[in-house]
């Protein structure tokens, strides 16, 4: 009898290494379906709607490059029009506020904070790998989905977990719970991904807060890939222009 | 006067000349958007007196050439003050019954790669806003300052001036700004008129009837009216930093030479003061960087006066028959006197923000012996999906004599509240309550408790 319980654990724990690492793979590919381009800018249509269904419209110009360096533009409302930031690697995140003109350097405290009022934080935008950015377990499939939990790396994270679903075939994200410290499940997202050229592109994500029944809806539109940005866009300079 | 006046001549032109070039490459349209601001107040104390009227309109027009220049202006139209008719004459003046005023705050021209790839100028009224702490910066010293609203801190109005900026790569730059002629700081009005004005000490039974003055203005030349400045700013190991140096002119005047005279009446005199500008060299450092999720900066200015500032006092008009009595005292010595802020700030889990600074010596104290301590903390709430800001702890903490704290601090207290009603309205609503004793500019504001409404729109 021993000798079978034995057997099941090994196989069990067998099973389980294999699945991780399964899921060290999913994540590698997904890296490679999100981050593959070189470069890529466009526009955001961010819309705000409340438990009440009221939407408040914002909208955006972004440039980035690599995983790790983004210029992010506010052009409307007229009261958030100029509003910029700027985040380059090692954590490193600068504000513009054309009232003060000058930048300022944001603490990484920041990070769990909303971004701009919509329901996505600053660790949410952050252009970072999946690889880099967490530890994966494949739970298991669902249709033509991977399921996937993933443990966030960095202690400084405002989540313990998320669950992802991948579409198996392509590899691109359609689905994430995020849950907080307490492990309480906090917000949804869902997206569509739309193939531009040879690469998928989140034409929208549709961030839900739970707790609030508040909705943001980011639309990415006039999207190019790999029109040659080079390193210069993403400095202080460029920030204050 | 005359070369510097052919220098921006030929600049302007050259300006001009590549301008209307790269125009051909133009995508972005002019670009016009602005924002109106009400600001009412009125004093806590009955009978409740209106303590201040702003009607602001900020109009900004700004247009893009390409990735290649800019031309950005920002002029304020407003209605400020209150009327202060006094005979039926006035009443025929609209200036009186409704003052206001027109301000170019800004309005320059900017090319990017300029003559080098690396090198961006920008010609024309600007703001040139150094250091990086939050709105109370030592080391920002180019740009007038601009004390009309003592409650608005570290406002300053816009330079006529020529900045260079050269890009050593993205981490490192050098800047170098001409401002070809003295502008000095503009006063607070209202009530907050004497904010900045030091008490007299006057000998007793003795009463001072009138105050005149005149401003000693520094001749318009290369040598008396210019301020030059540069600053080298960098990247490293996770830290910005920048080191500065600024040539100018401090932007409030000293008191060089006061004449007592008699007045009619046997206990009073007049007092006729000359007032001048003093050069002065001034040395600057500053940074910011991030520790443990929470932001941090600091910022030091050294002022070096280019002379010894000696104030005489002029007795001889009320003993006419002795000979000339005059006492001479230094009111400003010829040494480094240090003004710096330590800062930080963090962003709380639950979307709340704390702010803290603390700044030794304020932007009109000058000399070693009469900086004070000043204390700034704000923490804010934010509810209803970020529409509501609650602000219960904002103010200050001023200690001007550290032997004698009960007699020498002023206290600013001034909770607030923001609620934006749309995306681009803000309402706020404010109450700035002032304790103190002492001769410090807070302290003199201890009768000014006040209500704050703010309405803003952007558009």
């Amino acid at each position: 009898m021993k000798r079978i319980k034995l057997l099941l654990i090994s196989t069990v724990l067998m099973v389980q290494g294999t699945m991780a690492q399964d899921a060290g793979e999913i994540l590698k590919k997904m890296d490679e379906v999100l981050y593959s381009s070189k470069d890529m800018m466009g526009k955001n249509r961010i819309v705000l709607i409340d438990k009440n269904g009221k939407e408040k419209i914002r909208e955006a110009i972004f440039k980035q490059k690599g995983n790790d360096k983004r210029l992010f533009r506010f052009t409307k409302p007229a009261s958030q029009d100029g509003i910029s930031t700027l985040s380059l690697p090692n954590d490193v995140m600068y504000l513009y506020l054309p009232s003060f003109g000058k930048e300022r350097r944001i603490s990484s405290g920041v990070k769990s904070q909303k971004f701009a009022g919509t329901d996505f934080t600053y660790e949410d935008m952050e252009a970072k790998t999946f690889v880099e950015k967490y530890t994966g377990t494949l739970l298991g499939e669902e249709g033509d989905l991977l399921v996937l939990e993933l443990i966030p790396k960095s202690p400084k994270s405002g989540y313990s977990k998320l669950i992802t679903k991948v579409n198996k075939e392509h590899y691109y994200p359609v689905y994430t719970e995020y849950y907080d410290k307490g492990g309480n499940k906090i917000k949804i997202a869902k997206y569509t991904f739309k193939k531009i050229g040879k690469y998928w592109n989140s034409e929208v994500i549709e961030m839900t807060d739970l707790k609030k029944n508040h909705t943001t809806k980011m639309i990415m539109y006039d999207v190019k890939y790999d029109t040659g940005l080079n390193d210069d866009e993403f400095t202080v300079r460029k920030l204050k222009q | 006067m005359r070369h510097t006046g052919a220098g921006f001549g030929i600049m302007i032109l050259i300006l001009l000349f590549s301008l209307t070039g790269r125009a051909q490459d133009e995508k972005d349209k002019l670009k016009l958007s602005g924002q109106f601001m009400t600001d009412q107040r009125f004093l806590l104390q009955k009978p409740n007196d209106w303590a201040w009227n702003e009607n602001r309109l900020t109009l900004k027009l700004s247009k893009k050439f390409a990735d290649k220049a800019k031309f950005h202006s920002e002029v304020w139209l407003r209605n400020i003050g209150l009327p202060q008719y006094n005979s039926m004459a006035d009443l025929y003046n609209k200036g009186i019954i409704d003052p206001y005023n027109l301000e170019i705050r800004e309005a320059y021209v900017q090319l990017y790669g300029f003559l080098s790839k690396n090198l961006d100028i920008k010609i024309g009224r600007q703001r040139i806003a150094w250091g990086t702490a939050d709105m109370l910066n030592p080391t920002d010293n180019l740009n007038p300052y601009d004390y009309e609203d003592v409650l608005d801190f570290g406002r300053h109005r816009g330079s006529d001036a020529i900045t260079l900026d050269y890009y050593f790569n993205a981490d490192f730059s050098l800047q170098g700004v001409f401002i070809p002629f003295f502008q000095p700081d503009n006063l607070p009005v209202g009530i907050f008129a004497n904010a900045l004005i030091p008490e007299y000490d006057l000998p007793p039974d003795i009463v001072l009837d009138e105050l005149t003055d005149e401003t000693i203005r520094p001749r318009y030349n290369l040598a008396e009216s210019t301020t030059a400045g540069t600053k080298f700013r960098g990247f490293a190991g996770g830290i910005d930093f920048s080191l500065s140096y600024v040539w100018g002119r401090d932007g409030l005047p000293f008191s060089i030479y006061n004449t007592f005279s008699p007045n009619d009446s046997l206990t009073a005199i007049n007092i006729h003061s000359e007032l001048a500008f003093t050069r002065e060299h001034i040395f600057g450092a500053d940074m910011a960087t991030t520790i443990g999720g929470a932001g941090l900066w600091a910022e030091v200015a050294g002022f070096l006066p280019d002379h010894e500032v000696i104030m005489t006092n002029d007795f001889s008009p009320l003993f006419p028959s002795l000979p000339p009595v005059k006492q001479d005292s230094v009111v400003l010595k010829k040494q480094m006197y240090v003004k710096f802020v330590v800062g930080m700030d963090y962003h709380f889990a639950n979307g709340s923000y704390l702010n803290f600074q603390y700044l030794h010596g304020y932007a009109s104290e000058r000399g070693a012996e009469n900086l004070n301590d000043y204390f700034f903390i704000t923490y804010d709430m934010k509810f209803f999906e970020e529409r509501l800001k609650v602000m219960p702890v904002a103010g200050a903490f001023i200690v001007s004599d550290w032997k004698d704290v009960n007699n020498n601090y002023a206290i600013i207290y001034a909770p607030t509240i923001t609620y934006m009603a749309t995306d681009n309205a803000e309402i706020s609503l404010s109450a700035p309550l002032f304790f103190g004793k002492g001769n410090n500019i807070f302290s003199r504001l201890t009768d000014y408790d006040m209500l704050m409404f703010r309405f803003k729109y952007s558009f």
